[in-house]
């Protein structure tokens, strides 16, 4: 029976990655990324086996990869790899796709391809979201108050109407790559046990949370400009400071959307306000060695930069800023013009934010913490009374 | 042998380096009747082939078929040889080179030395032994390996420590602790540059560690160890002397790499070690040995076969590349690797006793620097013409062997007489063209 290979996937993918010389076409299938991988575990052939599959057209099988995503582009696989095939690079870039095949959308595979879709659905997000808020808008001195120039209780309403929205977006998502998963490791035979998903779960989030694997990436990498990093700068306390300082600022302002009446002035303790103003304080150290780090381009994970590797970042920087800025803006006698615009701005960029979401590389916020849950699902240990049983 | 050059001295050829391309190129010419002249940096001809224990694919012991060039070479007529000469560089003034040599003092006058080794005897300092790759010790004044030609003592300024033992025992009052190095100029119609090569070190590929561990050598090394007049008579690990049981041989190790800036394949190292691990499970027959690599690249004559031999023999083949070699306790080696034809367990940590890392092969001269002669962006000489593979892009002067690219001993030898067919062709042809005007 023939059987024909074919070759667009990589095509595909390529499409994806930061920069046209990304070239995984190279790659000779020797091991070595696999071997020197220090996340690499028993089960092998990551990421060997992510390269192989994208070269011989296993799309189903790529995107029901949960390992594609236990990678944190620690770089090492790319230092060593005799033929300069960027295995760290094709990861990023085939993370980037299968965030493009998970969204049923398709803004996401027009945001991730190109810097023109990039910008064309943040805009369209921009413009939806500034005539909704102009649709509402209160015209009047430089003494208006944050809150009567945009209506609290319409920014609310649009608020809980965009996370409903992004929520069942992001519902479709997981559960796409959860389904993906699902068929291939039964056609592959591999007993999932339903009883044991809780306890996966709960050690994703936990791993998600404290950076366990992030950590290990660093401390076993054998990169030794990476090791004599102060502490303060390595990669994973970089990632940790930016997501911890967004979930402190995601926290405060849940809080504030519950129990904070609407456009009422707060002291500057208020106990959410200090959360937010710490939390954007901490995000944007990380967010500066991010930025930094990708200016330079020199080491992983920022040695190459796609423009929606650029962008997340400097999103999430800009609306980390004017948030800071309207917090003063607030305590300020008057907000002044320059008070109402950033406002503006920050609440615009903030529901943007929200709204690429399942869309962008923020995404892997969703996908990662999934994958490390599918990946703990599937090797826990398989109930053996329940299989003895079925045997009898 | 002769080993005078005076300024009047105007060769037909002068053959740069004197290891067996330089001295199959030399012999050709010679037995033309053709005067040459043999350049040597080292203080012995025989090149890197001479320290080899045998060759593949025949198993031949390698100094039985190198000595007797050496010594055909040193006893023809029309060979002079300069040992411990370095080529400074070469200019082409009308159709006529001018190669700048430096002699480097020996500190033996080589026309009283008998090669009779009471010097030798007598030294009391020792340092490492550059012909045993570092394994033993060789005194600071002595003959450089037990079959070299000349067989002369050589002194080592460097390791010396002056006390004129070795003048007072010297029967012939050979030894000159005032020589001073000696420049002169030959005039020559026709150059090859027979150069050879160099290994990368051990130490290029940071992640396999070399600079920890004795236990992880290179493949001369293993030669030297498996040589029957090796440093050790046997073959023993350099960290403690243990006769180790499980041995790794590590392709690629140095070259086909552009991590390491090496991307060319070295041509010889597939061969050589499946050879090397042939050789050892007849030295250790009860070791385990290994050899892991990314495709057996076995092209020439016999090779095949000579690779299914040492399967049948029961040596392991492992196809995937050693990502990283950690020193473990007992100075034992750890081998991550992907054993990517194994679809159940592939990711695998390997211990073994010894590993030999497979180096690649570099330019021993870089020509370019101070001559003519071009080379091509992998440092190798440069040869432009397809059909005249041993031409160089400086016309008079040809190149043999591995200085123009990696290749093995039997390739080395066929392309240094095509290098000898090319230089008398040229000769005879500038000649008569001279005669008719």
């Amino acid at each position: 029976m023939a059987r024909v290979v074919n070759t667009s996937l990589l095509q595909k993918i390529k499409k994806h990655g930061a920069g046209s010389s990304l070239d995984v076409s190279a790659c000779f299938q020797c091991g070595n990324c696999t071997a020197v991988c220090p996340l690499a575990e028993d089960s092998g052939g990551f990421p060997r086996r992510m390269i192989r599959m994208a070269q011989v057209d296993m799309e189903q099988e790529l995107l029901a990869s949960e390992e594609l995503w236990r990678c944190y582009a620690c770089g090492e696989c790319t230092q060593t790899c005799p033929r300069q095939a960027d295995p760290a690079a094709f990861m990023a870039a085939a993370r980037s796709y299968a965030i493009s095949r998970y969204d049923f959308t398709g803004l996401a595979a027009l945001a991730n391809r190109s810097i023109v879709g990039n910008l064309l659905v943040f805009a369209m997000f921009s413009a939806v979201f500034s005539a909704l808020l102009l649709s509402r808008m209160h015209t009047g001195g430089p003494d208006l108050p944050l809150f009567h120039f945009l209506p609290g209780e319409w920014i609310h309403s649009i608020g809980v109407a965009l996370f409903a929205v992004v929520g069942l977006s992001a519902f479709f998502g997981v559960a796409s790559m959860t389904w993906r998963f699902w068929q291939q490791r039964r056609s592959e035979g591999v007993a999932l046990n339903l009883g044991a998903l809780p306890a996966a779960i709960y050690s994703a989030a936990a791993d998600a949370l404290l950076h366990r694997r992030f950590q290990q990436c660093a401390a076993e990498s054998g990169a030794d400009a990476r090791a004599a990093q102060p502490w303060y700068q390595q990669p994973w306390l970089i990632h940790a400071s930016v997501m911890g300082g967004f979930l402190a600022m995601l926290v405060a302002t849940t809080l504030d959307f519950l129990f904070k009446p609407i456009g009422s002035v707060v002291p500057p303790w208020y106990p959410t306000r200090i959360l937010g103003a710490a939390g954007g304080l901490v995000c944007l150290y990380g967010l500066t060695f991010v930025l930094l780090r990708r200016k330079q381009g020199k080491e992983h994970p920022y040695q190459r930069s796609s423009f929606a590797d650029w962008f997340f970042p400097v999103l999430l920087t800009v609306t980390v800023l004017t948030g800071l800025f309207c917090e003063v803006v607030v305590y300020l006698p008057s907000p002044t013009a320059l008070g109402h615009i950033v406002f503006f701005a920050h609440v615009v960029l903030a529901m943007d934010l929200v709204a690429l979401l399942p869309l962008t590389k923020f995404a892997h916020v969703l996908y990662r913490t999934l994958a490390l849950a599918l990946f703990a699902w599937r090797h826990a240990p398989a109930k053996v009374a329940a299989s003895v049983h079925a045997e009898a | 042998m002769n080993t005078h050059v005076s300024s009047d001295f105007t060769p037909d050829a002068v053959i740069i380096g004197g290891g067996i391309a330089g001295l199959q190129s030399a012999l050709d010419l010679a037995d033309q009747d053709l005067q040459v002249l043999l350049v040597e940096r080292q203080s012995s001809i025989g090149g890197h082939m001479i320290a080899l224990s045998k060759v593949y694919p025949t198993l031949d012991c390698a100094s039985c078929i190198t000595t007797p060039k050496m010594s055909a070479a040193a006893h023809h007529p029309n060979i002079t040889i300069l040992t411990n000469t370095e080529v400074e560089g070469l200019d082409t003034r009308d159709g006529v080179h001018h190669v700048r040599l430096l002699q480097k003092p020996t500190y033996v006058n080589f026309d009283k030395c008998i090669g009779c080794r009471l010097c030798e005897y007598a030294c009391d300092t020792e340092y490492p032994d550059p012909f045993e790759e570092g394994l033993g010790a060789v005194r600071a004044i002595a003959v450089p390996f037990t079959n070299a030609i000349p067989q002369k003592a050589v002194l080592n300024a460097e390791a010396c420590g002056t006390c004129g033992t070795c003048a007072r025992v010297c029967p012939t009052e050979a030894i000159e602790y005032d020589q001073q190095p000696r420049r002169l100029t030959v005039r020559t119609d026709a150059v090859v540059v027979a150069s050879g090569f160099n290994l990368n070190a051990v130490t290029v590929k940071p992640q396999y560690n070399a600079h920890r561990s004795h236990n992880i050598i290179s493949p001369l090394m293993l030669e030297r160890l498996l040589a029957p007049h090796g440093p050790y008579g046997r073959v023993l690990r350099p960290s403690d002397g243990k006769m180790p049981s499980s041995i790794a041989f590590v392709q690629c190790a140095g070259s086909r790499d552009e991590s390491i800036g090496v991307s060319y394949c070295s041509r010889v190292c597939c061969m050589y070690a499946i050879k090397q691990a042939m050789l050892l499970s007849g030295a250790l027959p009860l070791a385990d040995i290994t050899l892991y690599y990314m495709d057996i690249r076995a092209f020439g004559k016999g090779y095949e076969q000579f690779f299914q031999n040492a399967k049948a023999m029961g040596i392991n083949f492992v196809r995937g590349k050693v990502a990283r070699i950690d020193p473990v306790e007992d100075g034992d080696l750890s081998l991550h690797v992907e054993t990517t034809e194994d679809a159940e367990d592939p990711l695998q940590e390997r211990r073994h006793d010894m590993v030999v890392l497979a180096q690649g092969m570099i330019p021993g001269w870089q020509p370019a620097d101070s001559t003519p002669v071009a080379c091509a962006s992998d440092g190798f000489v440069a040869t432009p013409a397809l059909t005249a593979p041993t031409a160089t892009t400086a016309p008079g002067i040809f190149v043999a062997g591995t200085a123009a690219g990696p290749k093995d001993i039997v390739d080395t030898i066929a392309e240094a007489g095509a290098a000898a067919m090319q230089v008398s062709q040229y000769l005879y042809q500038k000649r008569s063209s001279v005669l008719v005007a």
